[in-house]
């Protein structure tokens, strides 16, 4: 890809202003010292301290904790069922980083399949992506290992590379060459820049240690799924909350709930896990009483069932569930401890 | 993309969002067992009554708005579209909350999803349909198709049993396919009981007594989980093939359209490439999940 | 004594243990997958117990797994977790020959959030994080930082009582002293009494806005045993499942009810929030209205009968009016 302009630091507010006009503009933004994209108030630039991705995936811009899916009323005439009306604004989102574009491409799959899920795709419409790459990855970081880089650029529709005082500025996508077109005060880049841009991504991509072979792990984990020791052995340490599931960016299951007040209310969905036990329970009966069921399912539906449907691992190695699991679980150690096929 | 093609599934969306329900009105409630009752229904929207069709064996997500929502089969059959039917046992939230709707209230409607009984695959077979308790609603909505339709299969073979006379479900039509003389039906109750002068046995049981030919035939397995697992090897035993026998899961729900997860069997949900499957798909799997 | 010390104790004890066949399961902490991480280890296998650790940063209150676990064990504990153990007992949980406490004495454990704060750098970009006396000395890019432990230990482990554990079949060390500091001002329970109320009220309305209801902290925490939390209760549902603020305060403000006279201020419900919610501060009140009210300090006495599920006539009733 060619590379001829860049947005020097000290400009960022200018530029971002101007994409601010035509989109609703989400930076990496600090709540309660959780790091999340949130709506850029126009003139903050902390977020350009941020060196590393967030604590909450940018899954929750798209698909968030918690949505109205509609609000209904009673009335004489019985019941009346109203939609929210969508948010107006297309998203972009500056910042992302590459395994959290590369979840949302995952996200995509699920949610277009078979019935299209509208809430998550009249969000998605129309996003644009500004990736960073990551220069810094965490300890827990393993992208290399799911098909990723920290310089990833396959769903982004830019690529930024920091070098120094600048970023330099990739056009990946037809939508990325438009907006670089109609943007201001953009510099031209120099060869020395797109060089040094080269050495960067080189010693971004060796700073990520932690690797898993995935090779073969469907039929390793199909061989296994019968393997009541293995699995008891992997899940003990689990203590069956939903920090992995909630803070993974491919993870998509929810709940749907109704709230009634008097003759009025709405209904919810919400994040949901697997690993509740409440997840799969029915009046009658719980096919995953039991934790080492629900890991199985866990460890399974991500690297053999979701493949097997939509021919893609469904984990982008942003290691956020090992940094934030409370008894360090760690799904790279359970990858890599699943028996060989005999 | 995904195991099963969507493409020719009927989609009825309110708005084009198919987490919307369409309201129906309740128009007919019979308490078939202390516990069970039908609900007969119709569409509140005149266009959608018309146009709205399902197959056998497709199920659709029922709302109480303010309480939540819960999936049934359609246990009415596509042959007889005056009105929709299902049938529910009180168990929790939402079926408390249904229970407690007469004739008159407006419940919502989500579907139909699912995938349906295989009629092509059926025709001009022998079948033989195995139920217990309430697992007799969504077989009814394929039975009435097929006396409905009664040229295009051959044999009809029902064992239908439930833990006591009390709790035989659909009793109007059990008299009805007794009377008809192209089906064979064999009720049975578990235990002994003074009210009942017919059969006495487990359902599995009776099976193996029954039977049926396996020579051209299609069993279609519907019941408690317990039934079913141990229905299956009486069919093994009788000569079906695992591509011969057919049963439709249960599994908790809540989007009905394959999204939210939790109704997974391996790699398929039992709400978009279910419910109804043939035991060589589940075989495989899941020994203990289904 | 250094934790090299009471790290060898601790393994020979829990080979012996095994081997001698006193326990079916040794529950301990081995050394985790992230930088001074470290992770709970339950094994049955003997030469595992070469991977179990002791160090400024073993954190977890392992006592939550003793429910669940079909069998006897050998538990490692600190002074928190074994009055956790002694709960679990007086709650009928868990038979008290069932367990053989192997206690270590704490002298309180670094949290590296804190540190996290202090540097500006996550931890995994630091070298090493040293407990020196009373000063913890951190290495970054060759270069020595050191600051007071009280800046650097976790809250609970600055207001702790009971650093050596009380209950214990083998002590593997010596008791330790206490360092003792100021809880963190932002969140600190002084802090918050002294805000009037209208500004305590959006407070916590806006630190629960965040919760995503993932239930780490009732998961991590030992006296939350139920079956069935009453948040999965649908008839009646008592708080939605939705996370809407108002319900996850009340989430919260239950469960803290409901583990009063049990809750030992271990600080794992803080630790675990992924949300940075300062649970503690509401545990640590409720603990503190409990000391007040019945001058009783949970899992300090195996003897006592459990608080609020004991009744004498002689109790005081004039709640009653």
């Amino acid at each position: 890809m060619s590379a001829s302009k860049k947005i020097s630091k000290k400009d960022i507010v200018k530029i971002l202003s101007q994409w601010n006009q035509e989109f609703a503009v989400l930076v990496p933004s600090k709540e309660g010292d959780v790091t999340r994209m949130a709506r850029w108030d126009g003139k903050d630039t902390g977020f350009m301290d941020s060196h590393r991705n967030t604590v909450q995936p940018v899954k929750a811009n798209f698909f968030p904790p918690m949505e109205e899916m509609f609000s209904f009323q009673k009335n004489k005439e019985g019941y009346h069922i109203e939609l929210a009306s969508p948010d107006e604004h297309k998203l972009l989102i500056f910042a992302i980083r590459p395994c959290d574009a590369n979840a949302l491409a995952i996200l995509d799959m699920a949610f277009k399949d078979g019935y299209e899920d509208p809430y998550y795709l009249s969000r998605r419409k129309g996003t644009v992506l500004i990736g960073l790459g990551c220069t810094n990855p965490y300890g827990s970081c393993f992208c290399t290992s799911m098909g990723g880089s920290p310089f990833d650029s396959t769903n982004v529709d830019i690529m930024l590379t920091d070098i120094g005082n600048e970023f330099l500025i990739e056009e990946i996508t037809e939508a990325g060459k438009e907006l670089v077109a109609r943007t201001e005060e953009l510099e031209e880049a120099k060869k020395t820049d797109e060089a040094k841009a080269k050495q960067v991504k080189e010693t971004s991509y060796n700073k990520v240690t932690r690797k898993i072979d995935t090779r073969d792990i469907d039929k390793k984990l199909l061989a296994s799924f019968e393997n009541k020791d293995y699995w008891e052995k992997v899940s003990a340490k689990c203590i069956s909350c939903g920090i992995c599931t909630f803070l993974c960016p491919t993870c998509y299951c929810f709940d749907i709930n109704d709230d009634l007040l008097k003759k009025q209310g709405a209904r919810f969905r919400s994040w949901d896990s697997c690993a509740f036990p409440v997840y799969t329970r029915m009046p009658m009966e719980n096919p995953r009483v039991e934790k080492w069921r629900r890991v199985r399912q866990k460890v399974c539906h991500k690297f053999e069932f979701f493949p097997m449907s939509f021919g893609s691992i469904a984990c982008v190695g942003c290691g956020r569930c090992i940094r934030l699991c409370p008894v360090n679980w760690d799904i790279t150690q359970t990858i890599e401890s699943v028996p060989e096929i005999t | 993309m995904t195991v099963t093609d969507m493409s020719q599934r009927k989609k009825f969306f309110a708005n084009d969002n198919v987490y919307l329900p369409h309201i129906a009105i309740i128009e007919k409630v019979i308490d078939e067992t202390p516990g069970v009752k039908t609900f007969h229904f119709n569409f509140k929207d005149e266009k959608l009554r018309k146009e709205f069709s399902f197959n056998s064996g497709q199920f659709a997500e029922y709302s109480v708005l303010g309480v939540g929502e819960a999936p049934f089969c359609i246990s009415s059959s596509p042959s007889r579209s005056d009105h929709l039917e299902f049938a529910t046992q009180q168990v929790g939230k939402v079926t408390n909350a249904l229970h407690r709707l007469g004739v008159g209230a407006e419940i919502g409607f989500r579907g139909p999803y699912g995938n349906g009984f295989p009629l092509d695959f059926l025709q001009g077979k022998n079948l033989v349909f195995v139920g217990g308790g309430i697992g007799l609603a969504p077989l009814r909505s394929l039975i009435w198709n097929a006396i409905d339709n009664r040229d295009k299969y051959e044999n009809i073979d029902i064992i239908y049993g439930a833990r006591s006379p009390d709790d035989l479900c659909f009793k109007y039509d059990l008299d009805a396919w007794d009377k008809d003389k192209t089906i064979n039906i064999t009720s049975t109750i578990d235990k002994e009981d003074k009210s009942w002068s017919g059969r006495v046995g487990f359902v599995p049981k009776v099976l193996e007594e029954v039977a049926p030919s396996a020579s051209n035939t299609v069993a279609i397995v519907c019941g408690p989980p317990v039934m079913i697992r141990f229905t299956f090897p009486v069919l093994i035993k009788l000569g079906f093939t695992p591509e011969q026998m057919i049963t439709t899961l249960e599994k908790k729900m809540k989007c009905g359209i394959g999204k939210c997860g939790r109704c997974n069997i391996g790699n398929l949900y039992v709400c978009r490439d279910g419910p109804v499957f043939t035991y060589a798909q589940i075989k495989n799997f899941v020994s203990s999940e289904y | 004594m250094k934790n090299s010390e009471i790290e060898q104790r601790l393994r020979q004890e829990a080979k012996a243990l095994l081997e001698q066949g006193k326990v079916d399961y040794i529950v301990g902490y081995e050394a985790g997958s992230l930088k001074f991480t470290t992770t709970p280890l339950i094994t049955r296998n003997k030469d595992d117990v070469e991977r179990l650790i002791v160090s400024p940063f073993i954190v977890n209150n392992l006592s939550v797994y003793l429910a669940e676990i079909k069998g006897r064990v050998g538990i490692a504990a600190k002074g928190c977790d074994s009055r956790s153990i002694v709960n679990l007992m007086q709650d009928n949980k868990i038979a008290r020959e069932d367990v053989v406490i192997m206690g270590i004495p704490c002298p309180g454990l670094i949290d590296l959030k804190k540190i996290e704060l202090l540097l500006g750098k996550d931890r995994d970009e630091l070298d090493s994080v040293t407990r020196d006396n009373d000063r913890a000395v951190i290495t970054i890019d060759g270069k020595e930082k050191d600051f007071p432990m009280a800046e650097v230990l976790f809250d609970n482990c600055l207001e702790c009582e009971f650093p050596v554990p009380r209950e214990s079949d083998v002590l593997l060390g010596e008791p330790c002293a206490l360092v003792t500091g100021e809880v963190s001002k932002k969140t600190g329970i002084k802090e918050l009494e002294a805000m009037p109320r209208r500004e305590r009220w959006n407070y916590w309305k806006e630190e629960f806005s965040r919760c995503i209801r993932c239930y780490a902290c009732r998961n991590v925490c030992p006296a939350c045993f139920c079956q069935r939390c009453f948040v999965e209760e649908s008839e009646p549902q008592w708080v939605s499942p939705t996370p809407k603020w108002q319900d996850n305060l009340m989430f919260q403000v239950t469960r803290n009810i409901h583990v009063a006279g049990r809750c030992t201020d271990c600080g794992e419900c803080e630790r675990a929030c992924p949300m940075n919610i300062p649970l503690r501060s509401l545990a640590k009140k409720m603990y503190d209205i409990v000391d007040e009210l019945f001058q009783y300090k949970a899992g300090t006495d195996k003897n006592a009968s459990p608080l609020l599920t004991a009744y004498e006539a002689i109790e005081a009733e004039d709640f009653i009016r």
